[in-house]
């Protein structure tokens, strides 16, 4: 359906193309790696290693990747979607085999300069791909059942295969970014009630099923959704996390202890706190003018994204850059909420700020695709 | 609606072909109208999506939002003060004696760990403790805090003393983490029975206590379990009985030159333990490691009251002559021939000294005669031999709430031929350890009644299945208060206690296999008291003992165990609230004899 090949006349070409950049968007990563640098480096101990260092190189090297792939045309990576949602397929299932062999850990595979968890180009692979389908399929056909089938097997399968890794945290948020995509697409309302309506049913019949005979959870896993709902019953065990990190962000007040005077994470009481609870530090340091802080540049960021999609006319640019800027969005809501024991703890780090390889590439890859969405969107009516 | 528009309205078509005009143009024009017109559709469709998408997110961010501020809103609790500490406090319950005295219990120190990174001058850090822990060498030190490892643990355990001083080194990259430390007063004296306890995972915070041997491993996830709210395990040993036990225990291996030595005291109708003393022992509060080379039964951590299986000799006399009497195959003054040496499959039984020809059955055992009991275990033979040494518990691992206990299997002849009947009857080619011994004599003095030894303090037990008549039971209570009396334990008598027992000495089989020491004895006495009313069975087990005040060496039981449980006895009897009384007279002459 796409009908951008014809309309290249007003489209930037060559180095034209550096102007046509979001740059506003640039700036606002830029802004958010910084501060993510800046909380490495306090976590370290007021050091730029062991982490600040090497995030820094590689978010140069995300940001060269982005260039490259922004300057491609947008109709290219359309074409490659399928094929790259294959790759990162075949990535899942070679680290699913490697890991059984014993070549060591599950989740990811060497590149020799870095680790690359398949699962995170997962994430961005299914956005891509669904784009792409939704692109080629007439507009008619959206809500047809056998045309939302194939989507959401397209979405199940790789989060099995990251299911089995064990990675819930990075399973939700593929199935969520995909469930973005299929509804800015258009399904019908009726799906995603269903699934909502199902997923309701599920959790009441969890729950009132406890004690009876039938009950379809054993005693531990409640045991674990109490610890979640109340934290406090087990502040040493599953608890732990939650319990201090709330501690830490109450510790932080409205303005914080300053810069290098957490005590929290500086005295080793968070685990993971330069991955997944990074934001506690963030929170303990600058409190929550430094926290909200973050929360508007990443608001900025996704609503760059949104006014981007809007504002394409290419519907498989629009569906792309709302895909990413929604997966976006889950990755630090999610996070965020997890901190602040507002949901489980499920491993999700904080979007260009956490500490971690894959992830920031991988993200800097789909903003680089969001920028060529934008360079290379469809000027004036056909 | 538009959907439904002809692409090639006819009258349109007929007008443009009257004009001349080219049809196929308003085809097209309504193609690219259509299409448009769909696209603007989807368009629209996607734009209220965005905008519910958009609704969403915005929830989500005032959600998040409202959430800091509560958070930020909150007491900004110190973290050292919260919650989790007071937890770790109560973790692991406390041990108690029968009358609520602590046998082990929680106590908070702290861990010393560094974070070099944060410390200011290494050098001085690491000459400075060093002035503290003797132990550490600076140069290792030194290379630890300006290596690349952020996290070094430095001692795990620290006194309050230590601690003020490494604060007063002052130095930011040195940090305490608290430990729940677990904490034996008693020292040694209940070592085998509390086994002791080390770090499992540790945190910085906080670190799993972890039972490793005897009560503490058999009960770690009852002492562990939150659901228990920290009450207490309960023992049934007695404190102060446990502390004069092992005095005099210690004080008798050491006179009588034993390589080790163990003692247990157990109420007769309950199967408690009110005391279990082997030695040598350690302290539980500084559990040394198991022995890599040489025998496990050499190391202190050895449970020679558990796990100490030996051949224990004529202490064993007591059963054959219990099962004999109870099948009514003897009385006591049936008369036994003892006339030796008996052949029996190229083997000869022989007593330590000659007795004469014949003795009746009570005299059998006051004098300890090998012959006499030989022909007693001929009367009822090797299979009800083994049947009734089962119903004794001497055949199967004993039942005793020790992690050790459970794999300690008497070990029995291959073959329960004639002859192995015979040496069975008086203690040899049959192994056991103190402790069932000394429940086979609580079930077979207590009125016939089995009895279970525990270490847990009992309320109320009801009587254990019938191993012999309540009749035979105070006859042979009787008997063994004759070997006291006029036989071979005579310096057991404690005056007011009616001591009744029978003493063993047996060759120590070499522990490699292959016969025995020819000069190495293990010599053992169980007695009980008051003989007229059973209350308590003691037992007291030398290993290699040698009494040397003779002109040569000693080494029957009769001059080494019985005057350790003699001076027991006189100790722990008065602590056990028994009141020294004059035995009834005439007894022995009603029990008997036949008439």
């Amino acid at each position: 359906m796409s009908y951008l090949e014809n309309n290249l006349k007003t489209i930037p070409t060559g180095w034209r193309k550096v102007l046509h950049l979001n740059w506003a968007l640039v700036l606002l990563l830029s802004t958010v790696a910084s501060v993510g640098f800046v909380m490495l480096y306090s976590v370290a101990g007021g050091s730029l290693e062991p982490w600040a260092a090497p995030q820094m190189k590689r978010f140069a090297l995300g940001m060269g990747a982005m260039f490259i792939v922004a300057m491609v045309p947008i109709w290219f990576w359309r074409n490659m979607a399928a094929l790259a949602y294959i790759g990162s397929l075949l990535l899942l299932v070679a680290v699913e085999l490697f890991g059984t062999t014993g070549m060591g850990a599950q989740r990811w595979i060497d590149l020799g300069f870095m680790r690359l968890q398949p699962s995170e180009l997962m994430k961005i692979a299914v956005v891509v791909m669904l784009a792409a389908y939704y692109d080629f399929l007439d507009i008619r056909k959206v809500s047809r059942p056998l045309w939302v089938l194939l989507p959401v097997f397209l979405i199940l399968l790789p989060t099995a295969l990251v299911l089995r890794q064990p990675d819930l945290g990075t399973s939700i948020l593929i199935i969520a970014g995909g469930a973005i995509v299929m509804f800015v697409a258009g399904v019908h309302w009726a799906y995603f009630g269903a699934v909502f309506a199902m997923v309701v049913g599920l959790v009441a019949a969890v729950f009132s099923s406890r004690g009876t005979p039938w009950q379809l959870l054993k005693d531990y896993q409640y045991s674990r959704i109490d610890t979640f709902l109340d934290p406090s019953r087990d502040p040493l065990g599953a608890g732990y996390h939650i319990t201090q990190s709330k501690i830490a962000l109450g510790s932080g007040g409205w303005n914080g202890r300053g810069f290098m005077q957490g005590t929290q994470s500086r005295l080793n009481f968070l685990p993971e706190k330069q991955t997944d609870f990074i934001f506690t530090t963030l929170a303990e340091e600058f409190g929550f003018v430094g926290g909200m802080g973050l929360l508007a540049l990443f608001g900025l960021v996704l609503a760059f994204c949104i006014a981007s999609g809007i504002s394409n006319k290419d519907r498989f640019g629009a569906l792309l850059t709302i895909g990413i800027g929604g997966t976006f969005f889950l990755f630090f809501a999610v996070n965020m909420s997890m901190v602040m024991g507002l949901v489980p703890v499920v491993g999700v780090p904080l979007p260009m700020v956490s500490y971690g390889g894959s992830a920031m590439l991988v993200l800097l890859l789909a903003f680089g695709l969001v920028q060529s969405a934008h360079i290379h969107r469809p000027r004036g009516r056909l | 609606m538009s959907l439904r528009t002809p692409l090639r309205p006819l009258a349109r078509i007929l007008k443009a072909r009257q004009k001349g005009e080219n049809p196929d143009t308003i085809e097209r024009e309504n193609i690219r109208l259509r299409h448009e017109e769909m696209h603007d559709r989807s368009r629209l469709r996607a734009e209220g999506r965005l905008l519910v998408l958009g609704v969403f997110f915005i929830a989500a961010f005032a959600v998040v939002g409202v959430r800091m501020g509560v958070l930020a809103r909150s007491e900004p609790a110190e973290p050292h003060a919260s919650g989790p500490r007071n937890a770790i406090m109560a973790q692991r319950a406390d041990i108690v004696d029968r009358n609520g005295r602590i046998l082990a219990t929680n106590l908070q120190t702290y861990a010393l760990y560094a974070q070099p990174p944060a410390m200011i001058d290494p050098e001085r850090v690491a000459a400075e403790l060093v002035k503290v822990f003797p132990d550490l060498e600076t140069d290792e030190l030194i290379a630890l805090f300006t290596g690349k490892r952020k996290f070094v643990w430095i001692k795990k355990r620290i006194s309050p003393e230590q601690m003020q001083q490494v604060h007063d080194i002052g130095d930011p990259g040195l940090e305490f983490g608290p430990r729940e430390m677990r904490l034996y007063p008693n020292g040694r004296l209940a070592a085998h029975i509390l086994g002791g306890a080390r770090f499992g995972r540790e945190g910085v915070n906080s670190a799993e206590v972890v039972g490793v041997a005897g009560v503490e491993k058999q009960f770690d996830d009852a002492l562990r379990d939150p659901a228990n709210n920290g009450a207490a395990l309960q023992l049934s040993i007695d404190l102060s009985v446990q502390a004069s036990m092992r005095e005099v225990l210690y004080g008798g291996m050491k006179l009588m030159n034993a390589r080790g030595a163990a003692a247990v005291l157990m109420d007769v109708k309950t199967g408690e333990v009110l005391s279990m003393v082997s030695l040598p022992d350690f302290d539980p509060n500084t559990r040394p490691a198991p022995l890599i080379r040489g025998l496990a039964s050499d190391s202190p951590l050895f449970n020679r009251a558990v796990q100490g299986l030996y051949e224990l000799g004529s202490v064993y006399k007591t059963f054959a002559m219990a099962q004999a009497l109870d099948e009514g195959l003897i009385k006591p003054d049936t008369i036994i021939d003892i006339r030796g040496p008996l052949r029996m499959a190229g083997f000869s039984i022989r007593d330590f000294s000659n007795y004469g020809k014949e003795l009746s059955a009570t005299d059998v055992l006051v004098k300890s005669s090998n012959i006499g009991i030989a022909r007693i275990s001929e009367l009822f033979g090797g299979e009800r031999q083994k049947a009734f040494l089962k119903t004794l518990g001497l055949i199967d691992p004993t039942s005793i709430e020790l992690i050790e206990a459970s794999r300690i299997r008497p070990l029995l002849p291959e073959n329960w031929s004639e002859l192995s009947t015979m040496t069975i009857a008086y203690g040899h080619g049959i192994s056991g350890s103190p402790l069932q011994l000394a429940s086979a004599y609580s079930s077979v003095v207590n009125g016939g009644t089995f009895v279970t030894p525990t270490l847990l303090k009992q309320t109320e037990v009801a009587p254990g299945p019938r191993v012999i008549s309540e009749k035979t039971s105070k006859i042979l209570t009787e008997m063994l208060r004759q070997v006291v009396v006029r036989g071979t334990a005579s310096f057991g008598d404690v005056p007011g206690y009616a001591v009744g027992g029978k003493t063993g000495t047996a060759d120590k089989a070499k522990e490699m296999g292959g016969g025995y020491y020819e000069d190495k004895v293990i010599n053992s006495f169980a007695s009980v008291f008051p003989a007229y009313d059973p209350q308590y069975v003691l037992v007291v087990t030398l290993d290699e003992p040698s009494e040397n005040s003779g002109l040569k060496p000693r080494r029957t039981a009769g001059w080494t165990a019985v005057p350790i449980v003699a001076e027991m006895i006189r100790r722990t009897a008065p602590l056990l609230g028994l009141r020294p009384e004059v035995e009834p007279e005439g007894r022995d002459e009603v029990l008997l004899t036949s008439n």
